[in-house]
């Protein structure tokens, strides 16, 4: 079995769904969460909060989810991190579309509070199956 | 773990906020739409709008207005298409554009109702939560015999049981992704919560979840949060008590669909009401549409709809007049009516309101929205007609609903030429059973039996409870021979069912009498004739079902009678 889930960063440009996000994964999930509100302070954060998983909100202001990806996969440290997309758009050609890009899994937008954490955790559990 | 509540609580504070930034939102969404030029695409200004729907499609939900990212998505849609060709709007377009704008500020006022607190949290948790659609069993129960005493149990009440004594039998019946509703136990001998573990890995395999309930000795708080993470719908302390899993399975085999919800809709255009017919259909409504408003006192009378769509504008009598005209019948005082119109003129839409309209859309309407509303207030109605005319104790129709529903239905079935029964069931030596195990147990019983006969009669059937220990039947387009064949499986297996009180068991037992309507022509004889059978069935011994019998030359006149009159 591999490693437990406990560090996540989550790259969200809304404050509210930044909120209600943060609530569900480390109240329900337990979970130890770094927001980050654009790609680049994602990219400036990710090497000192070392998160075992991202999650990705795909259409932001300035750099989007895709092209967040791309610049974290240039880092070493973070070449084979699991990414999951978060995103309103979901047709099932889009999320193929998101798995080729290198993204584990596609949460769609709304999620549910009551059940963001057991998804993200299950997404883990598959990726370290 | 966070304490369940004190989410909660936090959770509603962040949507109660989400709720008041939203008018600020839609009010600047307004204001980016107004801006963009009418003769030319403005790119900028376009993808500013665009995103500030995106954001609303992908949060409103999450903050418990579902509706809202539903419009948002559906103008969402739009906005991309336009953007393709990137040219300016036609009239049409902006008109349809403002029009989802508009409903999105409807929406707004449609929160949906909040998650309560720790029971909440356990409910809430399944997203999609699978319905099954057949009424198959898997247990899955290392110990036998409480495995077989579950599926003899449940056969009782119509459904099919698989039992599975481990869990590797268990997954490989699964991977053929059978519909089935899955009772699990938690405890395996070769890991405590290995029910868990496997679940789980079957959900991860489907689209839709299963449904699932976990039988378990644990009632911590921890093991039910992980029971809910795998995707259970329901988490039973061992022994379990029937009722309680029987009420869980029926939620999930039939689903709160709104298969009994009648609209008829009023409405001259035939378009529009094919439009609307489908809109609701789909939905899973039932539905009568009326062209000439004229005509619409028999499809009232038959129908019995549950909400009346009113369009205003008709010609030879308006949706107001009609309205006023429903109203003044007794049996329509209180149905909800909805008006339908283009009119978007508020002083106009309260004065329809005041002549008994409950609701106004305004058109065109979206599906989305038509559903919704029609929805929202046949729920409303219907459980404020529940508390009129049901039982409190068992759900079922009270004594007079049901005799009212009998007069009903009988001049339906004269009419429409079909058969109908009538049964009356009566729950032998009840009286025992309260003197010897308390009334408690004793509604016990009689709650069962209920659920027993829901659960078998069809959904068109009617059950009320007459009075005590009295319940009454009426079965459509059945006759009396069909009848008793039904009510006497029901009997048998009844009588099978174990009753506990204080760890003992008891069995009880049910007569019957039943008569139908080629016999007795109308509500009060074919009351009676039921009731006489009844008495008969208690007198030769009880737990019988008796069928009424005509005296020969009665049948035989009105045999002759109908004849002649045809």
């Amino acid at each position: 079995m591999a490693d437990k889930l406990t560090r996540i960063l989550y790259v969200e440009d809304e404050p509210d769904i930044q909120m209600v996000a943060r609530l569900a994964l480390e109240a329900l999930g337990g979970f130890t969460v770094e927001i980050c509100s654009s790609g680049d302070e994602a990219l400036q954060r990710s090497p000192g909060f070392n998160p075992q998983l991202f999650l990705l909100d795909v259409m932001m202001p300035g750099m989007d989810g895709p092209n967040t990806l791309k610049m974290l996969r240039a880092l070493t440290q973070f070449a084979n991190t699991p990414v999951v997309f978060m995103t309103a758009k979901v047709q099932p050609g889009e999320v193929a579309g998101y798995k080729e890009l290198g993204a584990v899994d596609v949460i769609p937008k709304p999620f549910d509070p009551m059940t963001l954490a057991s998804r993200v955790q299950g997404i883990w559990e598959r990726c370290h199956g | 773990m966070a304490d369940p509540n004190e989410l909660q609580a936090k959770l509603k504070l962040l949507c109660d906020a989400y709720a008041a930034q939203l008018p600020e939102k839609l009010k600047q969404l307004g204001q980016v739409w107004k801006q963009l030029p009418q003769d030319s695409w403005d790119e900028e200004g376009f993808q500013t709008m665009h995103r500030m729907v995106h954001s609303l499609t992908g949060s409103g939900k999450t903050f418990g207005f579902a509706l809202l990212s539903d419009v948002a998505r559906n103008l969402e849609e739009h906005l991309k298409q336009l953007a393709q060709a990137k040219t300016a709007l036609s009239a049409q377009q902006r008109r349809h554009i403002h029009g989802l704008i508009s409903e999105l500020h409807q929406v707004t006022l449609h929160r949906d109702a909040p998650v309560d607190n720790q029971s909440g949290l356990i409910a809430a948790a399944p997203l999609n939560r699978g319905t099954a659609s057949s009424k198959h069993i898997f247990v899955v129960e290392d110990d036998n015999e409480q495995a077989e005493e579950l599926k003899v149990q449940l056969s009782y009440f119509g459904y099919e049981v698989s039992v599975f004594s481990n869990l590797t039998d268990f997954r490989l019946a699964m991977q053929a992704k059978p519909d089935v509703v899955v009772l699990m136990d938690i405890n395996f001998p070769e890991d405590s919560r290995g029910g868990v573990q496997a679940i789980r890995e079957i959900q991860q395999e489907r689209n839709i979840p299963i449904p699932i309930v976990f039988l378990t000795a644990h009632n911590k708080f921890d093991a039910r949060l992980e029971a809910v993470r795998a995707g259970s719908i329901a988490y039973l302390s061992k022994p379990v008590e029937i009722g309680s899993l029987i009420d869980k399975l029926d939620n999930l085999t039939s689903p709160q669909s709104f298969t009994q919800c009648r609209v008829l809709i009023v409405e001259d255009s035939e378009s529009l009401t094919t439009y609307y017919a489908t809109a609701l259909e789909n939905a899973g409504m039932v539905v009568k549409v009326v062209n000439n408003p004229l005509d619409v006192m028999v499809p009232l009378l038959e129908f019995n709809p549950d909400l009346i769509l009113l369009d205003i504008y008709m010609p030879e009598c308006n949706g107001l007049e009609l309205a006023k005209v429903i109203r003044q019948l007794d049996a329509f005082v209180s149905i909800p009516i909805v008006f339908l119109s283009a009119e978007s003129d508020l002083d106009k839409q309260l004065f329809a309101m005041g002549l008994g309209g409950d609701d106004f859309l305004t058109k065109p309407i979206q599906p989305q929205h038509l559903i919704s509303s029609v929805t929202n207030r046949i729920q409303r109605s219907l459980i404020l007609r529940s508390f009129m005319v049901r039982d409190s104790l068992t759900g079922l129709l009270n004594h007079t609903a049901i005799k009212d529903q009998l007069a009903l239905e009988v001049a339906r079935a004269k009419r429409q030429k079909t058969q109908l029964a009538f049964a009356m069931i009566d729950i032998d030596h009840f009286k025992q059973i309260n003197d010897t195990y308390g009334h408690p147990v004793g509604d016990g019983v009689i709650r069962s039996l209920s659920r027993l006969l829901k659960q078998r009669l069809r959904e068109t059937d009617m059950i009320g409870r007459y009075g005590g220990e009295e319940f009454a039947a009426i079965l459509s387009n059945a006759d009396g021979m069909a009848a008793v064949e039904v009510l006497d499986a029901i009997r048998k297996d009844f009588s099978r069912f174990r009753h506990l009180a204080d760890g003992k068991e008891f069995f009880v037992t049910f007569s019957c009498g039943i008569a139908d309507i080629s016999h007795f022509t109308d509500s009060t004889k074919l009351g009676d004739a039921a009731d006489k059978a009844l008495y008969q069935a208690k007198h030769d011994g009880r737990n019988q079902v008796v069928l009424a019998k005509v005296l020969a030359p009665t049948v035989s006149i009105e045999t002759s009678a109908s004849k002649n009159s045809h």
